[in-house]
Order: structure tokens, then sequence, then C-alpha cells
């Protein structure tokens, strides 16, 4: 098994052999994305207040513009911090 | 008729009723613009993320309208001129969702005394019954 994901990933360097990982938040059993959700917009905001890139989170584009306005939102009626020191 | 949610915010030393009654006249406003309101919900006092206005708590209230824009205009005007209320958001909305909002069911789990993880454990109980079934 292992040595095929090695072939897959190329080069062989399977110190860099990530899988591949889906967005959280699109598929049937996915939450819905609320301004109100504190809980859940909290996990994708860095200990600083900052909005994570989907990159690291693996939020899909789609649901990454979704996310960021929502969270926006959140930070107007202080919900979320817009910086936390 | 669009459906708007609007949220706003209430200085920390106003009484449970005054705040019913401030959410009543808006109420009203609406009423009288031809919409209604599908859901009226007090949040409780929250801790703010940052100071407003020098303070850090807030009474936090939520209306779920179904109004014509007059009417929405109407009350964002009057929620603008009122110095009780210190922030306020009105979004339009695709759908209102039934029963109580996020807010409400965390405030519930934490009146209780439960933590909000007991919630997911019985939700995951819940999945794994039906699945079994």
């Amino acid at each position: 098994m292992e040595k095929s994901h090695e072939s897959n990933a190329g080069a062989g360097r399977k110190v860099f052999f990530r899988r591949k990982k889906t967005c959280p938040l699109s598929g049937n059993n996915a939450p819905k994305i609320d301004y109100k959700d504190v809980k859940l917009l909290s996990r994708f905001i860095s200990e600083r207040g900052k909005i994570l890139p989907s990159r690291i989170t693996s939020v899909s584009h789609k649901k990454q513009r979704v996310l960021a306005s929502a969270i926006k939102r959140a930070r107007n009626i202080a919900l979320l911090p817009f910086v936390t020191k | 008729m669009p459906l708007y949610e609007s949220t706003f915010i209430t200085r920390q030393d106003m009484s449970r009723q005054d705040i019913t009654k401030l959410a009543d006249s808006f109420i009203a406003i609406i009423e009288q613009g031809g919409g209604k309101v599908v859901k009226n919900e007090y949040w409780g006092l929250r801790n703010f993320a940052y100071r407003i206005n020098k303070s850090r708590k807030g009474h936090y209230t939520m209306l779920a309208i179904d109004a014509p824009t007059a009417a929405i205009k109407e009350m964002e005007r009057n929620i603008g001129i009122n110095e009780d209320i210190l922030r306020s958001l009105t979004v339009r909305v695709e759908t209102i969702e039934e029963g109580p909002s996020v807010m409400m069911q965390q405030a519930r789990s934490r009146e209780e005394g439960y933590g909000a993880d007991t919630d997911i454990v019985t939700e995951a109980e819940e999945r794994v019954e039906a699945a079994a079934n």
C-alpha cells in the first residue's frame, strides 16, 4: 500500500506525502454556515482573530467565500473579535 | 415578501422587561408596515469579543422578520435613533430556519449545566442508532 502511495506522490519523497483532505463544510452532513454559530466559525479563525486561508483549513473555494462573509458579520455584532493581542 | 434577520444589542444595565418592551415596539412597527415577525429570540447577556462604547457586555435580541422593505427601513431608522441600542445587524436570508437558532441551543445547554460537548455525543449516538435500524 505505502509503496503505491509513494509512486503517486512522485519523486518518492514520502515525507511530503499528504492525504487529500476534503472540505469540512461541503457534503450532505456538513454544518450550515451561519453568522450566529460562533463555535463553528471560531474553528476557521486564527488565535489572532484572522480568517484562516483555505489552503490550511481545506475549505472549498465556494464555501470559503460564504464563510468569510459569515465571520465578518459575526465580527460586526461582537460575537467574534477583529483582533486579539 | 423578503425574509430578514435583525439582531440588536442593548445596553448591559437594561432590565429584561425594558428589552421586551423595546422588541415589542419594533414588532409593532413591522406589523404596521404590513409584515410579520416569525421569531423573537432573546439570547441573553453575552460578553463582547471587543469593547463597544466602553462596555464589555450586552443583551442580544434577534427578530426573524417577513416584511416589505419599507417596514424594515422604518425599523432600522428607529434602531438608529434609540440610544439604548449599541449595535445592530439586519441581514436578508433565503430561509428562516425552523425552531430556535444555534444561540438558543447553546444558551439552553449552558443553563442546564451541560457542556456543549454532551450535545455532540448524544447526536452521534442517535446517528449510530439510526444506522443500526
